[in-house]
């Protein structure tokens, strides 16, 4: 069969070297005809005899030439080239128009590869270094919510673990800062405690050692093991060859390196990046608490493999089957929550970024859709309008006997050759675009990464996406210039064919096509920036402005629960003295940056529903935290630094608190329990957000750092300053390294900054909405003026005729302009109809304003109303500029 | 049953095969004089047919062409026959005796009747 294989190659390389193989063709049949004329002549033909009579037996030379090329090439493939050939000439003759029509394509793709390629480093690839993540699955217990917390305890998990028949793996993880200690320079890095099956249910294999054993996982073992990233390898081993069977410390324990993790691998919560692995056993000497001992602890995210062919309903419904048999055996310790099972596929895991993401991404990428079309419509009405130009050309070549199919597929390549062009420039630009998210990224405690690279999937679709849009602008043009009245073309002039705009319907169509779809856009983009201004200059119940942060941790650097506390009141003391502090707090979270913590409560005289969840935000403040802040306590009194552990356990809730638990109640004097110790309410603070500006105020519990003390988690300094906050951070850490030069310092930033990790993703949103809306409103007005000029032209000679009838210039200038107002008008309303629908999906993305807000669609159809008009206005000038005589003489 | 062309294009092919076999090189003019020569009257097809039979074959690489001088000192492309053609050659050729073989076989047998 190499036979037909050589063939085919053989053929390919025909085409392109198709003059050749004719030049040789014609010198052997020269010599084929001369050899027979020879033969002709000896036997004794005259010359013109011979030569007639060779020509008749070889066969007609033209015939033969062609059905040679038709055996020896690809004819399909020949004409493919030649109309690419032809195309380019075309393209070269107008670069004005080639260029435009690219750039607007490109812009249209880009929008799409843009958002798609931050699709594909996060929801198609939530966990980088881990290859086959559609069997992968989150289990999440209880409420769903937008921040949810770990739902799993220790024992929990091991027994669903054990249990399961759907899943081939269960594994936990609980992930947060750890320290690198015993190294000149302590560093913090994230890291996770994990189950011993950690790696092997992922699939990651460390490139160095080994992953943990069975054993290091079972609870009494304690197996002070570590497997490191690779980042931390190079970073700090200097990418020690042998640093496996070493000993690292972390947190002030001693662990043996047992692995050092792929270099892609970063843990398994999207957008977080995890460094360090520890068995779950190891809780007492990394984080100081006993967590896996305890059944009533939720403290471990849940992560599965499910078996092949099993779906994730089967499991989900097995999940919840044993979830309830613990649930009965175990009553006291799963009363407080709910525990139905969900699962979810990691791209939108409600634990890391995706869970955020999710709800974003795909709404992006539709407005990026409707962006595309309309640099479609408008490449279109380009195409039409310049196929216009080209009809002589078109009806000459219909006129010899080209196919309607031929012009069609000339006018498709012609296009499709745009559309690729456009998906060049496309990538070009998304290359830069697509690590713009990371600029979103505020300063913040959370370790965000993310992954920015444009994959093959992201090749792959803009090809497909550039020959769509190709498709989509082309197919009109070039259905309408084949089926050109040939005849009246070439005999008269422009009349019969011209295009315009009170003519062709096409035309027309385009044009109200353009002015709707950015109106949709500008709308969305309008809607997300006001939305975005609500959340902004919403009141979050505390004053950001002049607050400087700073945060410390004080159990790596080998404080107790005694020692940290004096620490604590020496940074206080020392601080309130600094010249141009106004006051001085501090607290375990800061405001606005997912860092709250949050905690199983007891509520005196509340009885909860059968499984309502009691976890609530718990907040760990020092003295003067609301005066600091300026929240304002409505009833009682907030911390002192006389609340200490040897005082009476006091709390402070806010408003929505008392609203929940003790509704028209006095608050002041009631109990809370938490952990086993008991606090009585001693004031009411004002409601403040703490999570997201744009979520609902949820109740929060204060309690006095001296008396809830931990020196496990970090602690943030909050210090109101009369001036510049930053201009503070220096006398601060000297302060701080006055009375510890050991202790670092980090995350030394203004709380206004870091607030804006809260407002992240209505900021992305906004910002890429807006431009998106802007480009459109830009592609619309250049394609409104473009067909607007293009159709006056082509009126010239009848402008003319009515000047010199005596038409006013005033009344040229109306006519055009009114002929353009009409479809702007006409586009506003199919736009405003269309946008109403659109708008719909995104309601749940909006903070302060309805999906059809008014004052929105009013000043957005205006803006769009006097650009559009704008592009009618210099045509309609130039109209009236129009010199009789001129017009006249013109065709 | 296949059509005519089909046929003849296959005979073609086996025929110029033959003919360089036996001939050696030969360039177009000759090819053409030698087919009609064996096949006399009964195959008289335009000559010119045998350039798209040299093309597919060349494309096949069952035959190879020089460009070299003719025995009139002119410039000409001899082509001869190359191993997978002889092969090719040495297949087809059996596979027509073994259908004449069968088709005579069956003639005789309805004469018989």
């Amino acid at each position: 069969m190499f036979s037909s294989v050589h063939r085919t190659l053989a053929r390919i390389r025909a085409v392109f070297q198709s003059s050749d193989l004719d030049r040789d063709l014609i010198l052997e049949l020269e010599s084929h005809i001369q050899n027979l004329a020879e033969e002709h002549i000896r036997k004794g033909a005259s010359l013109e005899e011979a030569q007639r009579l060779a020509r008749i037996e070889l066969g007609g030379i033209e015939q033969l030439r062609e059905a040679h090329r038709e055996v020896r090439g690809l004819p399909l493939l020949d004409t493919v080239l030649q109309d690419i050939r032809f195309a380019f000439r075309i393209f070269r003759k107008s670069p004005g128009f080639t260029a435009v029509a690219i750039l607007t394509l490109a812009l249209g793709i880009a929008a799409n590869t843009t958002v798609l390629s931050w699709m594909s480093a996060t929801l198609l690839n939530p966990i980088p270094g881990v290859a086959h993540t559609s069997d992968l699955v989150t289990v999440m217990r209880g409420d769903r919510t937008d921040h949810p917390t770990p739902p799993f305890s220790y024992p929990d998990l091991r027994d669903l673990s054990e249990r399961t028949q759907t899943f081939s793996g269960l594994l936990g993880y609980h992930d947060d800062y750890m320290s690198l200690t015993g190294v000149a320079k302590p560093e913090r890095i994230y890291g996770a405690l994990t189950t011993a099956n950690y790696f092997d249910v992922l699939g990651v294999h460390p490139i160095l050692g080994r992953a943990f054993l069975p054993e290091e996982g079972t609870l009494r073992a304690g197996a002070a093991v570590i497997v490191i990233g690779y980042a931390v390898w190079q970073n700090h081993f200097a990418g020690d060859p042998q640093i496996v069977g070493k000993t690292i410390q972390i947190n002030r324990h001693p662990y043996t390196v047992v692995g050092v993790a792929p270099r892609d691998f970063t843990g398994c919560a999207p957008g977080l990046r995890t460094e360090l692995w520890i068995p779950v056993s190891m809780d007492r000497d990394v984080w100081g608490f006993n967590r896996p001992d305890y059944r009533g602890i939720f403290w471990l995210n849940m992560l599965g493999k499910l078996r092949p062919g099993v779906t994730k309903n089967q499991a989900q419904a097995e999940l919840n089957l044993l979830m309830r048999g613990i649930a009965e055996r175990f009553p006291e310790d799963h009363r407080d929550s709910p525990n139905e099972i969900s699962l979810d596929p990691l791209w939108r895991s409600p634990f890391g970024i995706n869970g955020y993401l999710y709800k974003i991404l795909p709404m992006l990428l539709g407005l990026a859709g409707v962006l595309l079309l309309l640099a479609c419509a408008n490449v279109a009405s380009l195409l039409l309008v310049r196929s216009v130009g080209r009809r002589r050309e078109i009806a000459i070549r219909l006129g010899m006997g080209a196919s309607r199919k031929q012009i069609i597929r000339q006018f498709l390549i012609e296009s499709l050759l745009l559309g690729l062009l456009g998906g060049t420039a496309a990538i070009a630009i998304t290359v830069w675009t697509s690590r713009s998210i990371v600029a979103f990224f505020p300063p913040s405690s959370l370790p965000l990464t993310h992954d920015e690279h444009i994959d093959q999937r992201v090749l792959f679709v803009t090809i497909a996406v550039s020959i769509l849009a190709a498709i989509i602008s082309g197919v009109l043009p070039a259905l309408r210039s084949s089926s050109l009245p040939v005849q009246s073309v070439l005999k008269e002039e422009a009349s019969s064919v011209s295009l315009t705009l009170h003519k062709s319907r096409l035309l027309k169509g385009l044009v109200v096509a353009q002015i709707s779809l950015s109106l949709v856009l500008l709308v969305c983009a309008g809607l997300f920036t006001r939305s975005l201004q609500k959340a902004q200059q919403s009141d979050p119940g505390f004053e950001a402005s002049h607050l400087l942060l700073a945060s410390y941790e004080l159990s790596p650097a080998g404080y107790t629960r005694a020692t940290g506390a004096a620490f604590d009141r020496l940074v206080l003391d020392r601080l309130s003295a600094l010249p141009g502090v106004e006051s001085v707090t501090l607290a375990d979270f800061s405001p606005l940056s997912f860092s709250i913590h949050s905690d199983y409560l007891q509520i005196e005289g509340y009885v909860p529903q059968p499984y309502e969840s009691m976890e609530i935000s718990r907040a760990i403040v020092g003295p003067n935290y609301f005066r600091t802040l300026r929240t304002s306590v409505i009833s009682g009194r907030e911390f002192t630094a006389a609340d200490t552990a040897e005082s009476q356990l006091v709390a402070v809730v806010n408003q929505a608190f008392v609203d929940r638990y003790w509704p028209g109640a006095n608050a002041l004097g009631k109990q809370v329990t938490d952990g086993g110790d008991r606090f009585t309410v001693v004031g009411v603070a004002r409601n403040a957000k703490y999570r997201l500006l744009t979520s609902p105020t949820e109740p929060v519990i204060y309690l006095p750092n001296y008396q809830a003390y931990s020196p496990t988690h970090d602690t943030t300094i909050h210090l109101r300053t009369t001036g510049d906050p930053l201009t503070m951070a220096s006398s601060v850490e000297e302060t701080i390294h006055q009375l510890n030069p050991e202790l670092p310092l980090f995350n030394v930033n203004p709380l206004s900054v870091t607030m804006q990790l809260g407002t992240l993703f209505g900021r992305v949103a906004a910002t890429f909405a807006g431009s998106f809306g802007f480009l459109a409103m830009l592609l619309a007005a250049v394609g409104i003026y473009g067909i607007v000029a293009y159709s006056t032209r082509q009126r010239t000679r009848e402008i003319g005729i009515r000047v010199a009838l005596g038409a006013e210039k005033e009344g040229i200038y109306r006519l055009v302009l009114g002929q353009g107002f009409r479809l702007v008008l006409a586009g506003l309303v199919v736009g405003t109809a269309l946008a109403m629908v659109f708008t719909r999906l995104l309601k749940a993305q909006l903070f302060g304003i309805s999906e059809i807000d008014a004052i929105t669609f009013a000043t957005v159809g205006l803006l769009l109303a006097i650009v559009a008009l704008l592009a009618c206005h210099i045509p309609a000038r130039r109209a009236t500029r129009v010199d009789p005589m001129v017009a006249l003489r013109y065709e | 049953m296949a059509n005519k062309t089909e046929i003849l294009r296959g005979t073609l092919d086996l025929m110029v095969l033959q003919a360089l076999e036996a001939m050696g090189p030969l360039h177009g003019y000759g090819i053409a004089q030698r087919i009609q020569q064996i096949s006399g009257e009964s195959l008289k097809v335009n000559q010119g047919t045998v350039y798209l039979c040299l093309v597919r074959l060349l494309q096949k690489r069952w035959i190879k062409a020089e460009w070299g001088t003719s025995e009139n000192n002119r410039k000409a492309r001899f082509y001869s026959i190359s191993k997978a053609g002889q092969k090719q050659l040495n297949e087809e050729s059996e596979n027509w005796q073994r259908v004449s073989e069968t088709i005579g076989r069956l003639l005789r047998l309805n004469e018989n009747r």
